[in-house]
């Protein structure tokens, strides 16, 4: 089973992990994946083995662009994991791909859990973190050849309602 | 879904330990006592008890063990997987073991050092844990604690709604008024709206030090029965009315993948519930709707109907849930003050308010006398309290509902 580290943190990606271990192979080549069901052909948020939708357990990995909008955020200022302290505060948001927005239901989207970093893939400043930022994805490599998907600010105009909280 | 089971069953038995800091025990002591206290309550021997029942997350001692220490020889245990929310369902599930014959009185317990042991809040131990499976999507990004897995529905709902911190302050406010007036709380100081707003930050924009619960270690029990054998008992019955345990939300683990993201598992659990026990909102005396967070209060109210979706915000600041209010909510202080239990120790209060005794400071409350004064070290019993109702809380996607009347 591949081992590896990241922030002090043991990643176990088990060998038969059908869910996460193609999703890890991809990030380690640059690529985000979702799974796309071969019944139906639409994509989901998580890697689960089975459509929500159509009920098909066929599926396949499918490369998505690694663009979206921030739908939802927290900013981590007390943390209970001792190797993210430095960071801290920091932000973790939830990203919805632009990849089958609104689909099948309004209200459905493709959205993923990832940090917001800058350039340097270091905790991108809180005042720059809002609701309806557009982002795009970026990849943290570890020496071991973990690489985990992160997430920054794409520069693009906002979509949506953009929002923030004021303390 | 109407039900023939409505007041065939009741709670004859409530106990727990002391919620505290540092319990210096196994959690397989807590829950021999708890239970034993239960049992004394209700008047019920170790051969009258012959089921058991509990939840744990890895963190407690199974029903094989505690049996021995109480002399207790079940028809019937099991111990499930769960935390907040299952005790609601426990209560329910107890009434079908009773139902099918496998048992005639069933004991229903959790019990956790969720400060000395496994920590709640997910410091120590479970923080550095080896990662895998469906962790990979979540704590390499530092996302862990439980506030952290529900803040991306909390602050979404403060972007729909407009609830402000100080929404969510009057929350915590009105249960450490409660809990000045129940002994056992392990938090027994009233704060203000701007003592919340003056703790640290936890997680922007959701969620103060204040808003937070607290980590207790203790142990917790409730006793079912059916009517016909809790007439030979000790206590005035408190009958089941209505029980729905562990609804969810389209998704389960994966509900904000679905819209609307600010809607919690209360909008399936409530309609469920109240048409099984045959009461409306306006018949509700006394509520028991989970604080996690206080985030979490607010949320179940506006899903459960007590207000309109949006409208929590008023709902929580308008007086209601105070004690003196129309409706109060978590009278023991609840997860926020009294102490941490996975939601049964909010089970129980109300028990004990339906009865007419709760343990406040007034001289002769074991008796029934209250002076009804809520002001800071008196009493905690609401006037005339009939029916109440519970509203247990798992996640945003999982929720569970009791509605009990005297």
């Amino acid at each position: 089973m591949p081992v590896y580290q990241y922030r002090g943190i043991q990643i176990n990606i088990a060998d038969n992990d059908s869910e996460y271990k193609g999703y890890f192979d991809a990030a380690a080549e640059h690529r985000l994946v979702v799974k796309k069901c071969q019944g139906c052909g639409l994509l989901r948020g998580e890697p689960g083995p089975g459509c929500p939708w159509c009920t098909s357990l066929d599926w396949e990995w499918h490369q998505v662009s690694g663009k979206g909008t921030i739908y939802s955020y927290q900013i981590v200022a007390h943390t209970v994991v001792p190797s993210f302290r430095d960071w801290a505060p920091f932000a973790i948001v939830l990203v919805e791909l632009d990849e089958q927005r609104g689909q099948p239901d309004p209200g459905d989207g493709l959205r993923i859990t990832t940090n917001l970093v800058d350039s340097n893939l270091e905790p991108e400043k809180e005042e720059n973190v809002a609701i309806g930022k557009r982002v795009e994805v970026v990849f943290c490599d570890g020496d071991d050849g973990f690489s985990l998907p992160q997430f920054r600010l794409s520069g693009e105009p906002a979509q949506g309602q953009v929002w923030q909280h004021q303390v | 879904m109407e039900t023939s089971l409505r007041d065939k069953y009741c709670i004859v038995g409530v106990g727990e330990t002391e919620y505290s800091r540092g319990s210096g025990r196994t959690t397989r002591a807590l829950g021999a006592e708890a239970i034993r206290n239960a049992m004394n309550d209700a008047g019920l021997t170790p051969s009258q008890v012959d089921g058991m029942l509990s939840y744990h997350g890895g963190d407690s001692t199974p029903s094989t063990s505690i049996m021995y220490d109480l002399g207790i020889r079940p028809n019937f245990y099991m111990d499930c997987s769960g935390g907040g929310s299952s005790t609601e369902a426990l209560v329910g599930l107890a009434m079908g073991v009773i139902e099918t014959g496998m048992a005639d009185t069933v004991a229903v317990f959790r019990s956790m050092n969720g400060y000395s042991n496994i920590r709640i809040g997910g410091t120590g131990a479970r923080a550095s844990a080896p990662i895998g499976g469906l962790d990979l999507m979540k704590r390499p990004y530092g996302l862990i604690s439980a506030v952290q897995q529900f803040s991306f529905t909390f602050t979404r709902h403060m972007m729909e709604y407009g609830v402000k911190s100080e929404h969510l302050a009057h929350i915590k406010a009105a249960h450490s008024n409660h809990a000045s007036n129940n002994p056992k709380a392990l938090m027994k100081q009233r704060v203000t709206v701007e003592d919340v707003l003056n703790s640290r930050w936890i997680i922007r924009p959701v969620a103060h030090l204040l808003d937070c619960c607290l980590e207790t270690d203790n142990a917790t029990c409730v006793i079912v029965t059916s009517s016909e054998r809790a007439k030979d008992l000790k206590q005035r019955p408190i009958h089941i009315l209505g029980v729905q345990g562990r609804g969810t939300k389209p998704g389960g683990d994966f509900h904000y993948q679905h819209g609307p993201i600010s809607r919690v598992a209360g909008h399936y659990v409530g309609p469920r519930v109240f048409e099984n026990a045959g009461v409306t909102h306006d018949d509700i005396d006394v509520t028991g709707c989970y604080d996690a967070f206080t985030y979490t209060t607010l949320l179940q109210f506006e899903d459960y109907g007590w207000c309109e979706k949006g409208e929590g915000k008023d709902y929580v600041t308008s007086g209601i849930i105070n004690l003196g209010g129309k409706r109060p909510n978590n009278t023991s202080g609840g997860h926020l003050c009294e102490g941490y239990t996975h939601g049964m120790n909010m089970v129980i209060e109300n028990v004990r308010q339906l009865r007419g005794t709760v343990d406040d400071y007034c001289p002769q409350a074991a008796e029934g006398v209250h002076s009804f004064d809520y002001s800071e070290g008196k009493c905690r019993q609401v006037r005339d309290a009939n029916i109440s109702m519970n509203m247990g809380w798992g996640t945003p996607a999982v929720g569970s509902s009791l509605i009990m009347r005297r």
